[in-house]
């Protein structure tokens, strides 16, 4: 689903992000990426989205090399990833419903698949009843998980969250988790930025280490 | 398509809707600025309709030093007709022209009462050809003419022609200028505002981004709001220049053309306005063009 071949971000001439970074990421894997704060994760999974371009290096995603991507496949390629931001990135502006249908609007269906598809995903979360208010009105641990079903509405082939239960209590974190491992259940590929080792012990999978934008352990559990 | 262009047509009204001050402001700049462009149209239309009619009318008139007897008469006009400029030479006689200057006189024909019956000189007029109309051809003609010493005065419509002339292109210069610079104002602002509502909207626009909204799925909303605001300046701007006309323009530039027997005074033909309103639409689409290209990026 996703392979890096020496893949390199650098900021300016001497921070460098990551440094020639290979690795390969089945389809239907569940992957951890860890590192101290600065290891260069959030900078890897934007580059992912195309959010960022790499300094050096090639990413496949599906196939795919984004780097040969326009403006438009590279818009196309993104309705096949979910992506849960770590600041969720909700519009304020607009209601809970309204956030959660914004990628399907995105994408022009139809307005009765919309609001099957959201109701049904807002249920998954478990905040079905909560759809006709507005993010700031929600707690942070709801607000993760409206990012979450934003994520999931578009059936996603990969599923990207940066940092998902960082500042929320143990209680919500497992609940989250459990959002997780159901879509990677269905089929999803998961890559999950966390420095939470908690978690990781909790729910032991496939750990993508980083130290200062190198791979430094690739362990399968 | 249809769906998806309601939808984009929601979104931008819905934009408007929210800034109501932004999108007058634009709208008013491309009124103004059309508007201004529109009055100069219409008085450089009407006045080059003058000439127009003048020019079809040009003739040379020439005076002669005596009244010929018939011969005379016959060999002249055979030899006008020769000249390649001339279409049709007509002989007006002292008594024909002294006719149709008393009933132009109207009510104060009596100025000629006590005047012998042939104080003014008999002439002949000449009709010219079309390609002949234009200066240079009346003056090459009037050349020719001169060499002829029995033709002892010669009128033609010089003076009027080139003073209309300089009328136009000084309307015509002044109208561009003017309305260019205003169209560029109205540009500027246009694309102002649309980068307000981008910018009220970045939040809305970056998600759109991240979650697949193709290139132009996000710029269009914009477009069309750009474009709206356009027509509906170039829509003001054709009822102002209408208003106008019918309050002023037209009554000011009818006495103004009495004497040259004009018909009528018109307003911009149809195909004008609609120019007037792609303007206006163009202008808009192109003000938020230049602001989309520079605030929405799909990636770096
Ligand atoms: N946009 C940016 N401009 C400059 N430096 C950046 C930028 N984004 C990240 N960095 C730097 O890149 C390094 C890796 O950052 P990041 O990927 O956010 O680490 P992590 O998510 O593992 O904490 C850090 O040193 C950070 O300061
Ligand atoms: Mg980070």
């Amino acid at each position: 689903m996703v392979k890096l071949f020496n893949l390199s971000k650098s900021y300016g001439r001497d921070l460098h992000a990551l440094r020639d970074l290979t690795l390969s990421v089945p389809k239907g894997d569940f992957v951890y990426i860890t590192g101290p704060s600065g290891a260069g994760k959030s900078t890897l999974l934007r580059l992912l989205f195309a959010a960022e371009v790499p300094t050096r290096g090639q990413i496949l995603i599906g196939g795919q090399n984004l780097g040969r991507l326009g403006n438009r496949q590279i818009a196309l390629m993104r309705r096949k990833i979910g992506v849960v931001f770590q600041d969720f990135k909700l519009i304020n502006s607009r209601t809970i419903y309204e956030n959660v249908a914004f990628p399907l609007e995105v994408q022009g269906k139809k307005r009765y698949e919309v609001s099957n598809k959201v109701y049904q995903v807002l249920k998954h979360v478990g905040l079905e009843h909560k759809l006709k208010r507005f993010p700031k009105e929600l707690s942070g641990g709801e607000q993760q998980r409206i990012a979450i079903a934003r994520a999931l509405v578009i059936e996603p082939q990969l599923l990207i969250a940066d940092e998902p239960t960082g500042n929320l209590d143990p209680e919500v974190t497992l609940e989250i988790m459990e959002l997780f491992k159901s879509a990677n259940a269905r089929g999803t590929t998961v890559l999950l930025a966390t420095h939470d080792r908690q978690m990781i012990q909790r729910f032991p999978r496939r750990i993508v280490s980083l130290e200062a934008g190198r791979l430094s352990a690739d362990t399968e559990s | 398509m249809l769906r998806k262009t309601f939808y984009f047509l929601l979104r931008a009204v819905r934009n408007m809707w929210q800034s109501p001050m932004l999108t007058s402001a634009s709208i008013v700049t491309v009124t103004v600025a059309l508007a201004v462009l529109a009055f100069f149209a219409v008085l450089v239309q009407n006045i080059s309709d003058v000439t127009r009619h003048w020019s079809e009318e040009v003739q040379v008139v020439v005076y002669l030093a005596s009244k010929p007897d018939a011969a005379e008469r016959n060999a002249d006009i055979q030899k006008l007709r020769a000249d390649p400029a001339v279409v049709s030479v007509a002989y007006i006689s002292p008594e024909q022209a002294r006719n149709s200057f008393r009933q132009r006189l109207g009510a104060d024909e009596d100025l000629i009462k006590g005047m012998p019956s042939d104080f003014l000189p008999a002439s002949y007029e000449l009709h010219l050809s079309e390609e002949m109309r234009s200066e240079t051809g009346v003056k090459q003609l009037v050349e020719r003419l001169r060499q002829q010493p029995r033709y002892r005065d010669l009128r033609y419509g010089q003076e009027w022609l080139e003073r209309y002339g300089a009328i136009i292109s000084l309307l015509r210069v002044g109208g561009f200028i003017m309305g260019g610079f205003l169209l560029f104002a109205a540009l500027f602002i246009v694309a102002n505002t649309i980068r307000l509502t981008l910018y009220a909207r970045r939040e809305e626009l970056e998600v759109m981004t991240l979650v697949g909204a193709t290139p132009w799925f996000v710029r269009a909303p914009f477009l069309l709001e750009g474009g709206l605001q356009g027509f509906v300046g170039g829509l003001f701007a054709l009822l102002v220049t209408f208003g106008l006309y019918h309050l002023a323009l037209r009554s000011q530039l009818a006495t103004l053309f009495m004497a040259s027997g004009v018909g009528q005074i018109h307003f911009l033909p149809a195909a004008y306005q609609v120019y007037l309103l792609l303007t206006g639409t163009f202008l808009g689409l192109f003000g938020s063009l230049v602001s989309l290209r520079r605030f929405v990026r799909i990636s770096p």
